[in-house]
């Protein structure tokens, strides 16, 4: 008997505890509301995934749990309001300095609430639902993201410029990158379409699936996965790549240096029992891209026209200097107030050819 | 061993649960986010008296909303998973019986998987097919355990290790080919995560678990005697099928809730009865509260330690009950036997 009251009295102690726990919960949803419209004025929003959101009107503290959000916020220009990005943010470079909150699958809660964010960005392509369900219960504003293509990157800019008071920046950011893939894609109109095998991962070889956004980044640097897969990352054989036989394997790689890093790749494939068999690595057909295509931010343009000029030499043949002459003679009457954006993009691009 | 008296009973839970009341303060200190022990007291009283807007939203958020609802989910699985052990280790009167080793821990997450799969917007969903697939696993390797109509101690774990791998596979299977970013956290999910407060509520997981951690402690008289041999606990007046059947259904329930908010966060169940065992002997009267409020207080030690080793970053608690469990178990079994 007594036996039964030491287990009662035990689990009324952890009891104590846990209804603490929930009537803190149901409390917590109450209050921070009122006061939160004391402190700060919300408009109500809905994120890309549907959910309702109230975002503070005047956001001035900015987490980013995914690297390809930081990137976004450097261009929208709101760099100054980030307080606190996730780890593996090295994009721009100046990020990494930021305060981290850990792995976008699994943040720090802790680390974001001490960050004291008005608005946390999350991504559907690498944070977890459970992740923005457990800040929501918290009370801090969660926008998310879902970018499965290129065009829904581009709108995923916008709306977090509006997200965060950045309209006008997010405007011009997008029309700089709208123009430069139509550029490209006139400039690609009349070539045929490269197969190519996109390499996610080599060790398990993973490729990846028709909806991704790099399958239609692809599709803008005039290429097209050979892989026709209903999931987002299949893993696929070696055998299955040799009977699909594709004009081009893609690699991404973090050290991109243009044409050392392919060699090397190539000199790497070639020493490899079934890789070597492949028509594209005997006819020395690799590529290999920055790693900014694994990400669905501005900088995956540069990736989709860098991997353009290498699929399809060319359509870009005649040298550095006149190419972006050309694209200054295309853009400066579209949108005189571009110059000075295209310009830059202009010297980029120079820099890469000269490379 | 001095004989089993109540008081004895009382001191050692109080013992435990004040060695658990100090993990709880320790783990409510710590983590990403600096509090010193004066405020989380303050937070407590303050919180514990109502006065809300006394405490500073953030200590409040820390406290109350992460740290507190972690905690208390971390001692609930742990008791759960603690206490299905101890009965497993009871009815097949094997000291390597655990729900992770038997394979039931497998059963659970394949069955919450398949929630998520099929059903992912019934929250319920997932916790009812965790303990059906808790406990079909145990029937299966019950069935398959069996050796001309003995239950084989050796054939019992080779099956329960088969049934594990098989549904492990089953559930890779699963999660290379259902297409869908829900199922993309599952990995994680999988080593043991306490960090996702479980869509149930704590208070009706702490409810049910009393009931199912209850309802074995009404049989641990006849789980003595049950552990002498089941033909010599027959004589003796147990209603052996009947006591066989309470705490299978009890102790898969309580597995199959615990991997079904946390994942499968292995070594609990194994090593903690032993250890409980070897500090308060072996009679389940005592054994089964303090393998719970010994379980409690592993996870909950277990998991303060994987979300501050390597700050801001968290790593899976499985892991950590893994890395320190094996090599303890490895110790524990070394010494009984030299």
């Amino acid at each position: 008997m007594i036996a039964l009251l030491c287990v009662a009295w035990t689990c009324a102690a952890q009891n104590k505890i846990a209804l603490a726990a929930t009537k803190q919960q149901t409390q917590q949803e109450a209050k921070p509301d009122s006061k939160m419209n004391a402190k700060q004025m919300t408009r109500e929003v809905i994120d890309e995934t549907g959910r309702h959101v109230a975002v503070p009107v005047n956001v001035q503290r900015i987490v980013t749990l995914a690297p390809n959000l930081t990137e976004i916020v450097y261009a929208l220009g709101a760099q100054d309001r980030l307080v606190a990005v996730s780890n593996y943010s090295d994009s721009p470079p100046e990020a990494k300095s930021k305060p981290h909150i850990g792995l976008p699958m699994n943040p720090n809660l802790e680390a974001i609430v001490a960050a004291h964010p008005d608005i946390v960005l999350i991504t559907t392509e690498g944070n977890r639902r459970e992740t923005a369900d457990e800040l929501a219960r918290l009370g801090i504003a969660v926008y998310a993201t879902n970018p499965y293509s290129v065009e829904s990157m581009l709108e995923s800019i916008e709306h977090i410029g509006g997200v965060i008071g950045a309209t006008a920046q997010a405007e011009s950011v997008v029309a700089n990158l709208r123009q430069r893939l139509n550029a490209l894609q006139s400039k690609l109109a009349s070539v045929p379409v490269a197969r190519v095998f996109f390499v996610v991962g080599e060790s398990p070889l993973i490729s990846l699936g028709e909806h991704t956004f790099i399958a239609d980044a692809l599709r803008y640097a005039g290429a097209q996965s050979v892989v026709r897969a209903k999931q987002d990352w299949p893993q696929i054989s070696l055998e299955e790549v040799v009977r699909l036989n594709p004009d081009y394997l893609v690699f991404a790689s973090s050290d991109f240096g243009g044409e050392d890093s392919t060699a090397k790749q190539l000199a790497e494939l070639r020493s490899e029992a079934g890789w070597r068999e492949l028509a594209a690595v005997r006819q020395g057909r690799v590529v290999v891209v920055s790693d900014e295509i694994d990400l669905p931010a501005p900088g995956l343009v540069d990736a989709i026209e860098k991997l353009a000029r290498q699929l399809h030499p060319n359509v870009f043949e005649d040298g550095a200097q006149h190419a972006s002459l050309r694209r200054l003679a295309v853009f400066v009457p579209v949108r005189a107030h571009l110059q000075s954006a295209v310009s830059q993009d202009s010297c980029r691009e120079a820099f890469a050819c000269a490379r | 061993m001095r004989p089993l008296t109540p008081r004895r009973i009382v001191a050692i839970c109080a013992l435990l649960a004040g060695v658990l009341f100090i993990v709880v303060v320790f783990s409510l200190q710590v983590g990403a986010y600096p509090i010193s022990v004066s405020d989380v007291a303050m937070t407590l009283v303050r919180g514990a008296l109502g006065h809300w807007n006394g405490i500073p939203s953030s200590d409040r958020l820390i406290v109350f909303g992460l740290r507190l609802p972690r905690i208390a989910l971390g001692i609930l699985v742990g008791a759960a998973l603690s206490v299905s052990g101890a009965s497993f280790q009871a009815l097949l009167r094997n000291p390597l019986a655990d729900p992770y080793v038997l394979g039931v821990s497998s059963g659970a997450a394949l069955g919450a998987i398949l929630a998520l799969v099929w059903l992912p917007q019934f929250p319920w969903a997932m916790q009812g097919l965790a303990f059906l697939g808790a406990l079909a696993t145990i029937a299966a390797v019950y069935f398959l355990g069996r050796r001309k109509g003995q239950l084989d101690s050796t054939t019992l774990l080779l099956a329960g290790i088969i049934s594990a791998s098989f549904l492990s596979a089953i559930i890779m299977f699963l999660m290379t080919t259902v297409s869908g970013r829900d199922l993309r956290g599952m990995a994680f999910w999988l080593m043991g995560d306490l960090g996702t407060a479980p869509a149930i509520g704590l208070g009706f997981l702490f409810f049910v678990l009393l009931i199912g951690i209850g309802a074995i402690y009404t049989t641990s008289s006849d789980l003595n005697l049950i552990l002498t041999g089941e033909q010599e606990a027959h004589h003796l007046g147990v209603n052996v099928p009947r006591v066989k059947l309470v705490v299978y259904v009890s102790a898969s329930l309580l597995t199959g809730l615990a991997v079904s908010v946390s994942g499968a966060i292995g070594y609990v169940g194994l090593l903690i009865p032993h250890v409980m065992r070897m500090l308060f002997g072996s009679d389940y009267r005592v054994l089964i509260p303090a393998s719970a409020i010994g379980g409690a207080i592993a996870v909950a030690l277990a998991d303060t330690l994987a979300r501050t080793v390597v700050a801001p970053t968290e790593l899976p608690v499985g892991a950590v009950t893994a890395a320190i469990g094996a090599p303890v178990f490895i110790y524990l079994l070394r010494r009984r036997f030299a």
